[in-house]
């Protein structure tokens, strides 16, 4: 069905990398988020929003019946990608699983507002996002009190610590890296960048 | 060994968060015991996930619709971008959250974190039976946290609704077996049963109407009815 590219102008150029296919671009989705997470990258979270918020919209305006309720869910739930997307490990799921928790636990609480005239927001308790995040981040909290960087590098997830640990304490430069694991460029450089958005979140400095 | 689970439409209606809290909390407190649910629901929710949001997802919907939706979706887009893109909050890496418990009989439990910030009535106790009820606010769906003392039991009973009994602590037994810490039984009004426990336990129940008690003398017990709904 073409209308759907004429009326989503912005989904052209993700449909086109993906050539025929209507699947999603996974590694895509989780560059972005890890650029918002990492660089606050307000043009990241742009596309993120042009790939979510249209089908957000529709979701949630079919579970609620109300236009103007299923903006809030749109609001709320790409607010809390802003915020939260720090919090997002593509190691324990999909971009996809992720926002999908949000808005359902989003529309789950905006419902109960309305039908139960409750307020509790039981939606993060009984489905936290916690959950798919890394569960290695549980020791963390003991680490940023020591400071110590080697304690917090051993909390990241194996793949990413050689790379670090390459970098950093061997000093080899990024092609060196990709030859001595036997891995592409490109991947040695996307874990990098995200190890390094964690270490940084992990020793308190979340912005540059 | 957990022996009962949620059947899979509750799983399904979980995930789609269209169940009532009083049945979610209560998948979610399962599936914390239960390995195999929690990775069911995992997967449940990667497959719905995707199907969300991919591009085929808008093929079912009326073109017509589709046009409208996405005109006044996009004036207002811009602005939303901007507005939450201006905020410099950032959640924090860990939430730390108190434990919160309850007492019965003097004996002390931790509730499962679904149940944290659900508001708790004051206990009330008919015998053996010690029951708080959580206040979810969902009408004709009550909600409890139901303690039985050791060598209690609750009067033979049907239901006219459904009854989740999910036990959190202890153990108890019933005419079909045994039952442990974990178990999510659900009956529905066919089924009978007469839980009793040796040596105490504590239940976490959602029922959406009053029992009705089968054995004679029992008939004459309607307060344990209203009591336990
Ligand atoms: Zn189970």
């Amino acid at each position: 069905m073409l209308s759907v590219h004429s009326v989503l102008p912005s989904l052209k150029a993700n449909a086109t990398s993906n050539n025929m296919t209507n699947k999603i671009n996974h590694p895509e989705l989780c560059q972005w988020l890890k650029s918002i997470a990492i660089d606050r990258d307000k043009q990241a979270f742009t596309q993120v929003f042009r790939f979510f918020a249209p089908k957000i919209q529709r979701i949630a305006q079919s579970k609620i019946n109300s236009e103007a309720l299923a903006a809030e869910v749109v609001q709320d739930t790409m607010s809390n990608v802003w915020r939260k997307a720090h919090l997002f490990d593509d190691s324990k799921g999909a971009a996809t699983t992720w926002v999908y928790t949000i808005m359902r636990n989003v529309t789950f609480d905006l419902l109960r507002k309305m039908k139960a005239n409750k307020e509790d927001n039981l939606s993060d308790d009984i489905w936290p996002l916690a959950e798919l995040a890394n569960t290695e981040e549980e020791v963390f909290t003991d680490h940023i009190q020591s400071r110590n960087l080697q304690g917090i590098i051993a909390t990241l997830p194996e793949n990413q610590q050689q790379v670090v640990k390459g970098f950093y304490f061997m000093e080899m430069s990024q092609e060196q890296l990709a030859v001595h694991l036997d891995l592409p460029l490109g991947t040695i450089k996307s874990r990098l960048r995200l190890a390094l958005g964690k270490l940084k979140l992990k020793l308190g400095d979340p912005h540059d | 060994m957990i022996k009962h689970h949620p059947k899979f439409e509750l799983l399904q209606g979980f995930v789609d968060g269209d169940l009532p809290a009083s049945l979610a909390a209560g998948i979610a407190i399962h599936n914390n015991m239960c390995a195999s649910c929690q990775q069911k629901v995992s997967q449940l929710t990667e497959q719905v996930a995707e199907a969300s949001f991919e591009q085929s997802f808008h093929h079912k919907i009326i073109v017509n619709d589709e046009e409208n939706l996405t005109e006044i979706a996009e004036m207002d887009f811009d602005d939303m971008i901007n507005q939450i893109t201006a905020s410099d909050d950032v959640e924090p890496t860990k939430a730390i959250y108190d434990e919160r418990s309850i007492d019965f009989k003097g004996m002390q439990y931790t509730l499962p974190s679904a149940l944290r910030n659900i508001e708790l009535s004051k206990t009330a106790q008919i015998g053996k039976l010690s029951r708080a009820r959580l206040n979810l606010g969902e009408g004709e769906i009550h909600t409890s946290l139901l303690h039985i003392g050791p060598g209690g039991s609750i009067p033979e009973h049907t239901h006219k609704g459904f009854e989740l009994t999910l036990l959190l602590a202890g153990t108890f037994a019933d005419a079909h077996g045994q039952y442990v810490a974990g178990d999510f039984i659900m009956l529905d009004k066919r089924d009978q049963h007469q839980p009793a426990t040796e040596h105490g336990c504590l239940c976490y129940t959602v029922a959406n109407d009053a029992l009705h008690f089968t054995q004679g003398i029992n008939k004459l017990l309607n307060p344990i009815g209203a009591f336990i709904y």
